[in-house]
């Protein structure tokens, strides 16, 4: 008997070590978790979607023009529920991610706990919270001098979430989370491009027209699911105002500058972005109204 | 005798448990620690974990390739560190197409790179491509990171 109780303790000290674990919140149907036929393999996904939308690259950019922080631009940390589809939570946990990111660059780590909150509930529901650990990443955003790190853990975080959703063959919950990635990102520019005019980020915004079509040719395999159906269709709201930005491209071959002991690769190939004030402001319009939507739905 | 069989199966299976959490979270440590190498001035975006067998007798050697979206304006920094008991010494391409754009090794300059930095003037998706010298096994870790500006 003894001997039990002592196998029973080496168990749980070995299955209780190494990990600490937030409490499970959310629960998804497992129909839910099935996704359909696909056009395109999950191999040909994988590479079409490495790093497609990420949550650091347009806050960035945003904060390289010297825009000052604004909540304005952020969702709700709290605007899932209980009770949400996985749908919602893999777009959502896009949405937040992109947020988190932005939060992240500006080094605002006191509201970022709130997202963080958000995020571990979300990625409990979807069974991915082996890949965040929420309570270093808490302890990390309260202590502003580890900013590094917590910006680390958390892209490191959603790119295992993201390569799980994949590996486990729920590739239609990665394809929703990049999405909403890359929503979010798309309102954090346009936004700052209706108060903010500058050459540079009207580019950066035209040359979104090409992951634009790259999201929409990952989640059209999985349009026979009316919610996808769905977003779809908003997208190519979006897509039909980008249609109207011509891209070009200037060939070159690249330059190799070595400095410092560090070589750099400067492409000479670039792309000539055509967008028009006119196409932009429809852009940003259309955009706010779908980003909007997307959150309530 | 049986009840002492299954006592030994739960005991191992914890400890396969318990060492499959310890590798992966030693796995993670060695990205963290790869992701120091890219620099200071750089925030971490992606990593590759990468684990080629040795190249069969008069055949290609195994790579890995990994599709990336890259955004125009926008330097990134590529860093590749080998395994502690990786046989092969790996080298990083990056390719636009099948252009080769940076690799971490010239082989007609000899010239080695740890890091290497692109300056991006076309959004568009990029292929990375990671083996290891003379086709040899090996593990590497692959960085991508951004460099704040």
């Amino acid at each position: 008997m003894t001997k039990n109780i002592a196998y029973l303790v080496i168990f749980f000290l070995l299955f209780g070590s190494c990990k600490g674990r937030v409490k499970d919140d959310l629960t998804v149907p497992g129909s839910e978790m099935v996704q359909g036929d696909l056009k395109v393999s999950d191999q040909a996904m994988s590479e079409i979607i490495e790093n497609i939308s990420s949550p650091i690259e347009m806050a960035a950019l945003v904060k390289d023009l010297g825009v000052p922080f604004s909540s304005r631009y952020l969702s709700n940390p709290d605007i899932i529920d209980n009770h949400a589809s996985s749908f919602k939570m893999a777009y959502i946990l896009g949405v937040l991610g992109a947020d988190l990111g932005y939060l992240n660059v500006y080094e605002k780590t006191g509201t970022s706990v709130n997202y963080l909150a958000s995020i571990s509930k979300i990625a409990d529901g979807l069974k991915i919270n082996q890949f965040f650990d929420f309570n270093t990443m808490k302890r990390l955003a309260t202590s502003s001098s580890n900013l590094d790190s917590l910006m680390y853990l958390s892209l490191h975080s959603f790119n295992q979430m993201d390569s799980h959703l994949r590996v486990t063959e729920r590739s239609n919950l990665s394809a929703l989370m990049i999405t909403g990635v890359w929503v979010e990102g798309m309102y954090l520019a346009t936004q700052v491009a209706k108060e903010k005019s500058d050459t540079s980020l009207a580019q950066y915004i035209g040359e979104q027209k090409v992951i634009l079509n790259d999201i929409l040719l990952i989640l059209k395999n999985y349009q026979r699911d009316a919610q996808f159906s769905d977003l779809i269709k908003d997208l190519e709201l979006i897509k039909t105002e980008f249609d109207r930005v011509k891209i070009s491209y200037q060939m070159g071959e690249p330059i190799a500058v070595e400095e410092n002991g560090m070589l750099t690769i400067v492409q000479q190939e670039r792309s000539i972005v055509d967008i028009s004030n006119e196409v932009l402001l429809k852009i940003i319009e259309t955009t706010a109204r779908i980003r909007n939507k997307q959150l309530t739905v | 005798m049986i009840r002492s069989i299954r006592l030994y199966i739960f005991v191992i299976s914890g400890i396969v448990f318990f060492q499959n959490n310890c590798i992966a979270q030693d796995m993670e440590g060695k990205i963290q620690q790869c992701a120091l190498t890219a620099g200071k001035d750089v925030t971490y975006l992606k990593d590759f974990v990468v684990n080629l067998t040795a190249a069969p007798p008069n055949q290609k050697p195994p790579v890995f390739k990994s599709s990336l979206a890259l955004r125009k304006g926008v330097i990134y920094r590529f860093s590749i560190c080998n395994g502690e008991s990786s046989d092969g010494e790996a080298v990083l391409r990056l390719y636009d197409q099948s252009n080769l754009l940076l690799s971490t090794y010239y082989p007609e300059t000899g010239k080695e790179f740890k890091s290497i930095s692109f300056s991006c003037q076309k959004s568009a998706a990029y292929t990375v491509v990671i083996s290891f010298k003379n086709g040899k096994k090996g593990d590497a870790i692959g960085i991508l990171s951004y460099v704040n500006k």
